[in-house]
């Protein structure tokens, strides 16, 4: 099996390559973009500690959040705004950006911005969202719904492929466990990585438990650093989590988001253990028990 | 009562023709090849590239064996490609080897099916045993 890397960035911002041996990548910032002044806040500080902790990064945020619980919650800033605040953000800090985006005509314009675009979970196997982030001609980072199991997003990837996207990265972001649960099911990684296109781990949407509190989703946060530690020993190529500086008061996923007073901690762990995981494959060799299977 | 043998035949005029053969793309699914097995009523498949070079073969005994061992879910194991599940270097015959010498090399390798192959690799036809054991005693097919 040929192993693809995916190489994030276009024009004067950085190049952030995601794959095997590669070093382990970030994909973060607030879930929503709230304001230009709050994301650039949020894009300052976690640029200065992505610096510090020496990883390899990219701004998410999005301008529309099409698939919240309640008619009451915030929907986004919109296309045109939304936009405009990553494109100034990319010229600001030097960093590729990615946005989702949930509407198939929407796909033009977040391409022509972003230097990544990102197909949401809930939308994973919808033909016309698949094609249109193909059309891009961007990376496309492709999570896993939540009711797919990993081997059937082979399906999407075949239909990313089908109109000449070949650079994909992989998401899980956990898996329906009867209602309002998910759990991680840490083979996804090697099973989705069996189709050659790197795989990333979205924590703060994993311990997310979806719609719990009645109209907006609960989470369970304590758990992020146990699953990070989890999922990059289990081969990761990038880390996907959303972030921001006042959680209680963030107008999208509240429950969710990490406090980026911890994001530091966890990144640096998360570097550790991949560096670790890469030495021990050195050593020891390639995973490779059982092979006849 | 003694039936006349054929022993100066050719494989390539009792081979099958392409038409007559499973012949996959190396992205098929095992899925979708068992179907198209299951459609030929023969216990392969054979798997080429875009130039119709041979990659590998697949068989109802590869697939019967890897049910055993493989144990994931069906659906797991259905959208796998076939070639995972394929033999990568199949016994294969030349067009315009002996029919007798290709019979005797089936029985050999235990085998009922050879891809025909050209000096290039290339999949040119199948020789099935049945046809062939007919042809070698003058059944008529």
């Amino acid at each position: 099996m040929e192993k693809t890397t995916v190489e994030v960035g276009y024009g004067s911002v950085a190049r952030v390559k995601i794959g095997d041996r590669l070093p382990l990548a970030f994909i973060g910032g607030p879930c929503a973009i709230e304001s230009r002044k709050h994301a650039f806040k949020m894009a300052e500080s976690i640029n200065e500690i992505c610096r510090r902790v020496n990883i390899p990064w990219i701004y998410k945020s999005c301008y529309d959040k099409d698939c919240r619980s309640s008619p009451d919650s915030f929907h986004g800033i919109g296309v045109d705004d939304g936009l405009r605040i990553l494109s100034d953000i990319r010229d600001e800090f030097s960093v590729p950006v990615v946005s989702d985006f949930s509407e198939p005509s929407w796909a033009v314009a977040t391409g022509e911005v972003c230097d990544l675009v990102q197909i949401p979970a809930y939308l994973c196997r919808q033909t016309s969202i698949l094609r249109a982030a193909a059309q891009t001609n961007r990376p496309v980072h492709l999570k896993k719904g939540q009711f797919m199991s990993p081997w059937n997003m082979k399906n999407s990837v075949r239909k990313l492929e089908a109109d000449g996207c070949n650079q994909i990265i992989l998401a899980d972001r956990g898996t329906f466990m009867g209602y309002s649960m998910l759990v991680n099911d840490m083979t996804c990684f090697p099973i989705m990585a069996e189709t050659g296109y790197p795989v990333c781990f979205d924590a703060t949407h994993s311990i997310q438990m979806p719609t719990s509190m009645g109209n907006i989703s609960g989470g369970q946060r304590e758990f992020i650093p146990y699953l990070v530690r989890a999922a990059t020993a289990c081969g990761i190529n990038s880390l996907f989590m959303e972030v921001h500086d006042d959680p209680p008061n963030a107008l999208s996923d509240a429950n969710t988001v990490l406090d980026i007073q911890y994001l530091e901690n966890i990144l640096g762990q998360a570097k550790i253990v991949h560096e670790t995981r890469l030495e021990l494959l050195d050593k020891y060799g390639e995973d490779n028990v059982h092979p006849e299977k | 009562m003694s039936i006349p043998k054929n022993d100066a035949m050719l494989v390539n005029e009792v081979m099958m023709s392409l038409d007559q053969v499973p012949v996959i793309d190396k992205k098929v699914i095992l899925k979708e090849a068992l179907e198209k097995m299951g459609r030929s009523r023969l216990g392969i498949a054979c798997i080429v590239d875009e130039s119709f070079k041979l990659l590998g073969i697949l068989t109802d005994g590869d697939i019967r064996r890897n049910l055993l061992k493989i144990q994931k879910p069906f659906s797991a194991f259905f959208v796998d490609d076939a070639i995972v599940h394929a033999i990568i270097s199949p016994t294969t015959v030349k067009p315009n080897v002996s029919l007798k010498d290709a019979v005797v090399l089936m029985g050999e390798m235990q085998i009922w099916d050879l891809p025909v192959v050209d000096d290039q690799g290339h999949l040119v036809g199948l020789l099935h045993l049945h046809p062939a054991i007919q042809a070698l005693l003058g059944i008529p097919q």
